[in-house]
């Protein structure tokens, strides 16, 4: 038996994992002694590697190039060849036709690696001549890329997941660590093992509210209202520090301008939250001499999350948590590789190392790196707005890397209607999933654990993951699929290995430069900016208050709170929050093939509802019922949970018979454009022949397990 | 006295890795992992305030143990284990237990003189065996991320000061509320 090391394909907690291999078949995983782990693993790091083995619970691996020649017709297995003339002769007819903005990419915050997305973008950039590519970053922390970038200088989490557990005051808002993070989850019980104070802005009593010193259960949909009377409070009771914020910061009068009528009286109404507790939870923490916000999708997913996100940065800026270790602030990131998506330029706006595509000066330098003329200077579109832009007729193809936007993405029945006009659906994968069933062309790739790769985890680090067992199947590793689409098209690519890729990029990029290989083999850890090889890499940003604005200061920033687009209304009067489940990840193609994680928790999933709105509606717990919202109609079970708010009503998004996109509002933020996945409003209406609804939650399953079955092996 | 493992509130956040590993490290047949074959003798429970994994607490007084009438339950190795081929499935032990940490599970069986067996399945009594038959202890406490599993032991209860010290330790978050 032989030991491989990785990194978990799962949440961005980056844990290293030791592989246990046995004649090219994966028996088991231990905790491998991370940077960031320390040898703990999660439900998802010790048992989600069954997959691997293509156990066929949910949905086969691919393992043939598949082509649909007609829409509408059956998929066919082809050669790669063939599959790749049929592909890329569609979109270079399509590029002529329509130009290269007429084509949408993705690249993949998943199990696939920082190299791949790196050739997805050169592909996107160099070869198509667009930047129409993006990443799942656009559904989970793309305002907290956006707003830290313009108050810091940096999207990322300023300080590592390590320093969590020395600061000396915790600020948890919308962030459910126990179910999305457990490694981080443990990080904040250490904290308070060592006596720091814990906060909780939560509108549910989740686990980390149990620790809490303080838990304010604020009404969804109040975050910047809430924010900005902790700022009122922090400058009328004098609590912020004055000269940090005369040395290291900007548009103080501004900010205090702004927040001046967000007295947490004012903001009661809104919040729901005493004053008075509010006032506390603002004490506590300008009194911490070390104090770090966590934040999570419960800042993100909203139509006014950007402008949060710098509201909470202006927090730690007016506090002095900035600059040093064990304060700051800290977007976790949710899945595995949405930090290095990110890095590699999978995003609209920013070409790998994030230089802007509008700073002419990287675009020389990329573009004749990559051996082209130019590089488009303008921003490409982001996944939301895909639908729209198919609508209006401007995107004919797309071309999905690595996501299930039919599972993931909001309002799925609006989202299905226009991804049938498109012309060219190409998805690159590694199992069928819904968004597969709609290709013309699936190429199937190499996953996890059959390929090398550098991931990127929630705190800038990055970190190498080795092959553990040779892919079965006539499958390509993902860098190798757009190499052979890039030549097809006309512009030769080709690499040995991820090295060479990798190589390639940290010459492009001052931030990851002296990232070697050699210096992340094994448990080697390297966070970025890492500017030079003798350079050991930043665990934390922002030594000497010097921020990477373009004016070195921080920014202040607050805005006038706006309510969530959709109100509660007589026929939809509760308030749907999509959260997360903590055995399975993302679309559930990989843990829902996993026996264990599979058999803990599986269809139809779980509407999580307080006792007294389950009473008002006449729901049993346990009970299958309808929830319905203005867009769709699902099927689900009722869990009566005293932890969640009345009012609002919690499913997790990766179910298929459950699914909770059926329902939620395409409404984004309106500059990251991220939907407001956390407010819908929604119906629970019982169903009074419950055998009827559990024989159609089994007989509906199984349709749907067969048909994808018979496609992926056809 | 007895050993047990002993799950602290305060540091369980609910993420069921301790199920997973218990179902794993107690396979009912000989089937591959699955929905039939998927029995975790401990469960995580959440209330309105404490999240906690919930098993045996091994009783030196057992009620379980006076409990069944075809003596299955034993005393042994200090631990309290079910004889799985004595156990008639019966229940009893079910209702005697206070911690609600004995479960009938279903598992296939093949007709034998003296079983209750129908259909090919057998109901048996099951509970947390604290994993004596696995050379590395209880399989939960070994994967839990937060260790709020540990095993509590002759030893361990053997040192008053160990016992007695959390009665002046500072009150916990939880304590508190």
């Amino acid at each position: 038996m032989k030991k491989v090391i990785t990194v978990c394909p799962y949440c961005g907690s980056g844990c290293k994992i030791n592989l246990l291999v046995e004649n090219n078949k994966i028996v088991g995983a231990e905790g491998a002694n991370g940077v960031t782990n320390e040898g703990e693993l999660c439900l998802k790091g010790y048992y989600g590697w069954d997959f691997l083995n293509d156990t066929k619970l949910l949905t086969p691996r691919l393992k043939q190039p598949l082509i649909r020649r007609q829409k509408g017709g059956e998929f066919e297995a082809a050669t790669w060849d063939e599959a790749i003339e049929f592909a890329s002769s569609r979109l270079k007819a399509i590029k002529e036709k329509y130009g290269p903005d007429s084509i949408m990419l993705t690249g993949s915050s998943r199990g696939t690696g920082n190299e791949s997305n790196y050739i997805a973008q050169k592909f996107a950039r160099a070869v198509i001549g667009t930047n129409n590519i993006d990443c799942c970053a656009r559904v989970c922390h793309a305002p907290s890329v956006s707003g830290l970038q313009v108050t810091l200088g940096n999207g990322a989490m300023s300080n590592s997941i390590g320093e969590i557990e020395d600061t000396q005051c915790i600020l948890v808002f919308g962030y459910n660590a126990a179910d999305s993070h457990p490694i981080v989850a443990r990080r904040i019980l250490k904290a308070r093992e060592k006596g720091a104070k814990i906060i909780v802005c939560d509108p549910r009593y989740i686990e980390t509210a149990r620790i809490a010193d303080l838990h304010l259960p604020l009404k969804n949909g109040s975050n910047m209202a809430l924010v900005n009377a902790f700022a009122n409070v922090l400058i009328n009771e004098g609590l912020f520090k004055q000269e940090f914020v005369a040395n290291y910061a900007e548009g103080f009068d501004e900010y205090k301008a702004m927040v001046a009528k967000y007295t947490p009286e004012y903001t009661a109404e809104i919040t729901g939250l005493d004053p008075e507790l509010v006032r506390q939870a603002m004490r506590m923490y300008a009194a911490a001499p070390t104090a770090t916000i966590l934040w999570g999708m419960g800042v993100t997913q909203w139509g006014q999350a950007v402008d949060v996100v710098k509201g909470l940065s202006s927090l730690a800026t007016i506090t002095g948590n900035l600059g040093r270790p064990n304060v700051g602030v800290g977007p976790v990131r949710g899945q595995n590789n949405v930090q290095g998506a990110c890095d590699m330029g999978a995003l609209p706006n920013t070409l790998p190392g994030y230089y802007k595509v509008s700073d002419a000066e990287a675009r020389a330098k990329f573009a004749k790196a990559w051996g082209v003329a130019s590089i488009p200077a303008e921003n490409g579109i982001g996944i939301t707005e895909v639908p729209h832009k198919i609508h209006e007729g401007k995107i004919k193809a797309y071309y999905i890397f690595g996501e299930d936007p039919l599972q993931t993405d909001p309002d799925l029945a609006m989202l299905r209607d226009e991804f049938e006009k498109l012309d060219l659906i190409i998805v690159q994968d590694i199992f069928m999933t819904k968004t597969a069933m709609t290709a013309d062309v699936i190429l199937p790739a190499t996953s996890w654990g059959e390929h090398e790769n550098v991931f990127t985890s929630a705190d800038r680090g990055f970190q190498r993951c080795y092959k553990a067992v040779n892919a079965k199947g006539d499958v390509k590793d993902d860098w190798e699929i757009h190499s052979l689409m890039a030549t097809a098209m006309g512009y030769p690519m080709k690499y040995s290995n991820t090295q060479e890729i990798w190589d390639e990029l940290r010459g492009l990029c001052d931030l990851y430069t002296g990232a070697t290989y050699e210096k992340m083999a094994d448990l080697g850890y390297v966070q970025w900016p890492c500017p030079t090889e003798d350079h050991p890499g930043t665990p934390w940003l922002y030594e000497g208050h010097k921020f990477d604005t373009d004016s070195g200061r921080a920014l202040l920033f607050a805005a006038e709170w706006r309510a969530p687009l959709e109100q509660v209304s007589e026929d939809y009067p509760l308030g749907l929050c999509t959260v997360r489940e903590v055995g399975h990840y993302s679309c559930r193609s990989m843990t829902g093939n996993c026996t264990a994680l599979q058999t803990l928790a599986d269809e139809p999933g779980f509407v999580q509802i307080h006792p007294d709105d389950a009473l008002k509606y006449g729901i049993k717990d346990q009970s299958l019922v309808w929830v319905s919202s203005r867009r769709g109609k699902v099927i689900t079970r009722a869990n009566f949970n005293d932890r969640v708010n009345a009012g609002a009503v919690y499913m997790t998004y990766q179910w298929w018979i459950g699914a909770c996109n059926e329902l939620t509002v395409d409404h984004v933020d309106p500059i990251s454009k991220t939907p407001e996945y956390k407010f819908s409003a929604v119906k629970v209406e019982a169903i009074a022949d419950q055998s009827w609804a559990e024989s159609h939650v089994r007989v509906e399953y199984s349709k749907l397990k067969t048909s994808m079955r018979k496609a992926a092996l056809a | 006295m007895n050993r047990f493992v002993n799950a602290v509130p305060d540091k369980c956040i609910g993420c069921r890795t301790c199920e997973i590993a218990c179902a794993m490290a107690h396979p009912c047949s000989d089937e591959e992992i699955g929905p039939q074959n998927f029995q975790p003798r401990l469960i995580v429970e959440r209330g309105g305030k404490i999240t906690v994994p919930v098993l045996c607490r091994q009783c030196d007084d057992a009620a379980c143990v006076k409990a069944c009438p075809a003596n299955a339950i034993i005393f042994t190795d200090d631990t309290v284990q079910v004889l799985q081929e004595k156990c008639l499935g019966c229940k009893t032990c079910v209702a005697a237990c206070p911690y609600g940490a004995m479960n009938i599970v279903q598992v296939p069986a093949e007709p034998m003189p003296g079983n209750f067996v129908s259909h090919r399945m057998r109901a048996i009594a099951q509970k947390c065996d604290l994993c004596i038959h696995r050379a590395e202890g209880p399989a939960c406490i070994s994967v839990c991320p937060t260790k709020a599993l540990h095993l509590v032991d002759r030893k361990l209860m053997a040192s008053p000061r160990k016992r007695t010290e959390p009665a002046v330790q500072e009150p916990t978050a939880e304590m508190k509320r």
